[in-house]
């Protein structure tokens, strides 16, 4: 078992290495601001949330006439899912606003997550750049 | 009889929408004490009401989603009469210990819980005004009451790994002065 979390830690941190070497920079995963506990204006729509932008480093962007990705460190999506108390990345890329990169925010369309022994080393998000 | 239609949003009808989903927040809530979401990183009660959270791709399972959709209102009577549709869709996976093979039974007892929370007498509560907590204010009794009718089942349908039902309650009150 620990050979095998072991193996799985070790494809992460490969995956940092790859994402870094390949011109991985840093990207802002833009969420709204936690809720207030028992906040019945909130509940109700008559007050918004603050939006906060968490950094995701490193990724790499790609942007094509096809589709845009962006390919990000699974360590950096797992550092914000847990400081924003997430149950899996999935639900925080679904709830976020979307990613701002070099000020524009895009969003966030699909995730798909790469595995390596049960673990994600990596995820893809699908963007959609804002409408001009 | 004067029926017209109203346009959902706006200040119009909001203090019978905001009544009935605390009203009905909170006897889900006595309902079953588990039926819990987290939203923005807070557990609160699993009901909510989709015009008043940010847009979302995600669809939170296990939870009751209430959707404000027509609204008429019949103008013959001293006091406007409206009447709101309200869907109120749920969906659930079942539970991961059991494979998903209890989501007929989890979406059974959602069905038991819905029908408990409106069905229940009394199906009139008194009408509050919600507006000042925008500002830090309080909530404000109205002098009408809202109420609302039995609860009508849709089919059960599958959704992928889950299967989804959309129950509809119609909701009446008279407006206010004020508050067309």
């Amino acid at each position: 078992m620990g050979d095998l979390l072991l193996c799985g830690d070790a494809v992460v941190r490969s995956a940092d290495a790859l994402l870094r070497a390949n011109g991985g920079r840093a990207a802002l995963l833009r969420m709204p601001a936690p809720a207030v506990a028992g906040n019945d204006a909130e509940q109700l729509g008559l007050t918004a949330p603050q939006f906060q932008d968490a950094e995701l480093s490193p990724v790499l962007f790609r942007r094509a006439e096809s589709a845009t990705t962006l390919l990000v460190s699974a360590s950096a999506v797992m550092a914000v899912v847990g400081s924003l108390k997430f149950n899996s990345a999935e639900v925080l890329f679904e709830t976020a606003a979307g990613v701002v990169i070099d000020e524009v925010l895009y969003a966030i369309v699909s995730s798909v997550a790469s595995v390596w022994d049960g673990e994600p080393y990596s995820y893809c998000l699908t963007l959609r750049a804002p409408d001009r | 009889m004067a029926v017209s239609r109203l346009e959902a949003s706006g200040g119009e009808v909001q203090n019978a929408k905001d009544t009935f989903y605390e009203l009905l927040r909170s006897r889900i809530a006595a309902g079953n004490l588990e039926r819990t979401i987290v939203v923005r990183g807070q557990t609160r009660p699993g009901v909510l009401v989709e015009e008043n959270e940010l847009v979302t791709t995600a669809t939170l399972p296990d939870c009751f989603r209430l959707r404000w959709t027509a609204a008429g209102v019949d103008t013959a009577n001293a006091l406007p009469l409206v009447a709101l549709g309200c869907e109120i869709l749920y969906e659930t996976a079942g539970s991961a210990e059991n494979g998903g093979m209890d989501r007929g039974r989890a979406l059974a007892a959602m069905d038991a819980e819905l029908t408990a929370a409106i069905n229940a007498s009394p199906q009139f509560a008194a009408k509050q005004n919600y507006a000042g907590l925008a500002s830090g204010g309080g909530v404000v009794a109205m002098n009408t009451n809202v109420w609302w009718g039995n609860v009508v089942f849709g089919a059960a349908v599958g959704k992928g790994d889950r299967v989804a039902r959309t129950a509809t309650v119609t909701v009446m009150s008279y407006e206010e002065a004020g508050e067309l």
